[in-house]
């Protein structure tokens, strides 16, 4: 399978710690309320893919997630089971997943199909599969989101992340405009379903050596859409070797540039 | 889309599985119930929601469908799950360390609402693609279009569909917030409809290019809406993703053999699909609506209403619209009574919150 991308947009809090409600509301004139920081964050990369490339109504948007809206979660909780008071309306409608892709498609004019997914492992690989196979369908391009948030404490993402406690994490989001079509296209990206075996990512390593680099792991499950970001951002070719268990997958990444 | 059909399915609703609840459409038995003092399509046996339980009644669905693949196409076989549920592995994970009076020692697994269709996947030694999607009301018909995209791709030969709703004290409250709660049964289309009645359900579509009865022909799937929570009451939202889920198929209005319509018994709802419908079908189309039989069902209405629809066909009949007396449009009316069908193309819509809509295309060959 093999998907061009146009164009794409991060936002990590470790590189540049703002307020983004506040920059929503003063830089994109951009109504927040009835929303949280899951929300706020997934829209602000949102714009800021939007300030870097042409988006178009009919564009299909997927969202995925390593945890999901923790921040709804724990508040709903908290007030609901902790504290008995009675649930808030807009934090139900908060929990609901496709709420935040619902107020991204908003934001940035798209009333394409719209998908908010979670795959337990591979969940950034898995969600380009799948809007590969939508869009050779449609002809329609996709913009894809990698999002995860932290919340207080990180114990909490820490336990469903499977990592260990001492591991740090941090809040992202990344995003690609992809295509079918090269014209343009700043990176072509290359992958299959295929899961590969430790023998096999022997064989990969061996032949890239001198060029292996471990990736940060507190950038949990956007981790690989910010790697890809990051390569585009350099022009770099990158090979990224993902793993879950003893399960392997892999990206491959040329730069067009 | 070419040649994708349905090989199996079966649910787990208010009316038993799938045989019983057909049954008990056939019979026009009643089987609405109650739950923390609001109506509601409740199963027999409660299922409580936590991970274990869940799990368990997924594996016992989903272990007759799998019957139904061959076993040296196991390994080629995917999971993809449709829910509104709330991730109950994060809410653990919270009460395990975000309340100190809770807190207990560090332990940590990758979990997430995607770990049920894993552990399927697992234990039921297929495939290793699984996705869950959230779409609120279209999750499990947006997993049954996408298990066609993979198939057709061929990241998969063969998908099981998922869709997944279990009672939630939180989602009844929302909803009842939200003021869209009837007192007593919903009433899709008719002038004194007052609300929704949700209900919890599973069910599981197998998927693939075997030939079978039934065909998936195509279907539209799209995010549009004035407001998060309804479609504009003129109906250009539901228009839209009718419209282009016939140009998919390359079907005209005509070739419609009847409409199982999204018909939650909400104000808006209904309103704005009833004139969608009039928009494009001439007056006289067979339409009808199955949640007065099983409730609302949220995320699992698409996976779910499709199977007993198909199983409707299969015994014969178009099940009526239950409650429904007087049509809130002239010349508009849902079927009164069971009609005589043994197959045609049928056209199943749902129209959801958080602007998701889609429109699926069956056909089962006479």
């Amino acid at each position: 399978m093999k998907l061009y991308i146009k164009n794409f947009s991060s936002y990590v809090s470790d590189k540049e710690d703002i307020d983004i409600k506040k920059t929503l509301k003063q830089k994109y004139k951009y109504d927040t309320r009835r929303q949280d920081s899951f929300i706020h964050l997934a829209v602000y990369g949102a714009k800021l893919l939007q300030d870097k490339t042409d988006i178009k109504s009919d564009d299909e948007f997927y969202l995925t997630s390593g945890v999901g809206n923790i921040d709804v979660v724990q508040r709903t909780n908290t007030a609901v089971y902790e504290n008995n008071e009675q649930l808030k309306l807009f934090d139900f409608i908060n929990l609901l997943g496709n709420t935040t892709s619902y107020y991204v498609a908003s934001a940035i004019g798209i009333k394409g199909k719209n998908i908010f997914q979670i795959s337990n492992n591979f969940t950034y690989i898995n969600t380009l599969i799948s809007a590969y196979a939508s869009i050779r369908n449609s002809k329609k391009d996709a913009i894809v989101c990698a999002i995860d948030l932290v919340n207080e404490p990180d114990e909490v993402t820490k336990r469903v992340l499977g990592v260990d406690e001492s591991c740090e994490v941090l809040s992202g989001v990344n995003y690609q405009k992809i295509s079918l079509d090269r014209e343009d296209a700043i990176a072509e990206l290359e992958f299959d379903a295929k899961i590969y075996s430790l023998e096999e990512i022997k064989a990969q390593l061996v032949y890239n050596d001198n060029k292996v680099q471990m990736c940060e792991t507190k950038r949990f499950e956007t981790m690989l859409g910010y790697n890809v970001n990051q390569a585009i951002n350099r022009c770099d070719d990158m090979v990224f070797v993902e793993c879950f268990e003893d399960k392997y997958k892999i990206l491959r990444l040329k730069s067009l540039r | 889309m070419a040649d994708i059909h349905i090989l199996g399915s079966e649910i787990l609703s208010c009316g038993g599985n799938l045989i019983q609840t057909l049954q008990k459409v056939k019979n026009q038995e009643e089987m609405l119930s109650f739950r923390d003092g609001i109506s509601f399509y409740s199963f027999e046996k409660h299922i409580e929601q936590n991970q274990k339980n869940i799990y368990n009644a997924l594996r016992q669905l989903v272990a007759n469908i799998v019957t139904k693949i061959p076993q040296n196409k196991k390994k080629s076989t995917a999971v993809l799950l449709g829910t509104s549920i709330i991730d109950w592995y994060l809410v653990d994970a919270i009460n395990s360390c975000a309340y100190e009076y809770k807190k207990t020692s560090y332990s940590s697994q990758k979990t997430s609402i995607d770990s049920y269709a894993q552990e399927l996947l697992s234990e039921f030694e297929l495939g290793s693609f699984s996705m869950s999607i959230n779409t609120a009301c279209t999750s499990s018909a947006n997993a049954l279009l996408e298990a066609s995209n993979l198939i057709e791709c061929g990241v998969a030969e063969y998908v099981i569909a998922i869709g997944l709703e279990v009672y939630s004290p939180l989602m009844s409250d929302g909803f009842s917030k939200m003021e869209l709660i009837s007192d007593t049964h919903a009433k899709p289309f008719d002038k004194n409809r007052d609300g929704l009645v949700l209900g919890e359900a599973l069910g599981a579509i197998l998927v693939g290019r075997e030939d079978s009865a039934w065909s998936l022909l195509g279907g539209f799937s799209n995010c549009n809406s004035a407001t998060i929570t309804s479609v504009g009451a003129s109906g250009d939202e539901c228009v839209e993703v009718i419209e282009e889920a016939l140009k998919k198929t390359a079907l005209t209005p005509k070739d419609i053999t009847a409409i199982k319509a999204h018909a939650t018994g909400s104000l808006s709802n209904d309103e704005a699909e009833i004139n969608a419908i009039s928009r494009v079908f001439e007056s006289g189309v067979d339409f009808t609506a199955l949640k007065p039989y099983i409730g609302h069902t949220i995320g699992a209405s698409g996976v779910v209403e499709i199977a007993l629809f198909m199983a409707c066909i299969d015994d014969g009949f178009i099940p009526k619209t239950m409650f429904c007396d007087e049509s809130i449009l002239d010349g508009y009316k849902p079927i009164k009574e069971h009609k005589s069908c043994n197959g045609g193309i049928f056209m199943c819509n749902y129209f959801g919150f958080g602007g998701n809509n889609i429109s699926l295309i069956l056909e089962k060959k006479i």
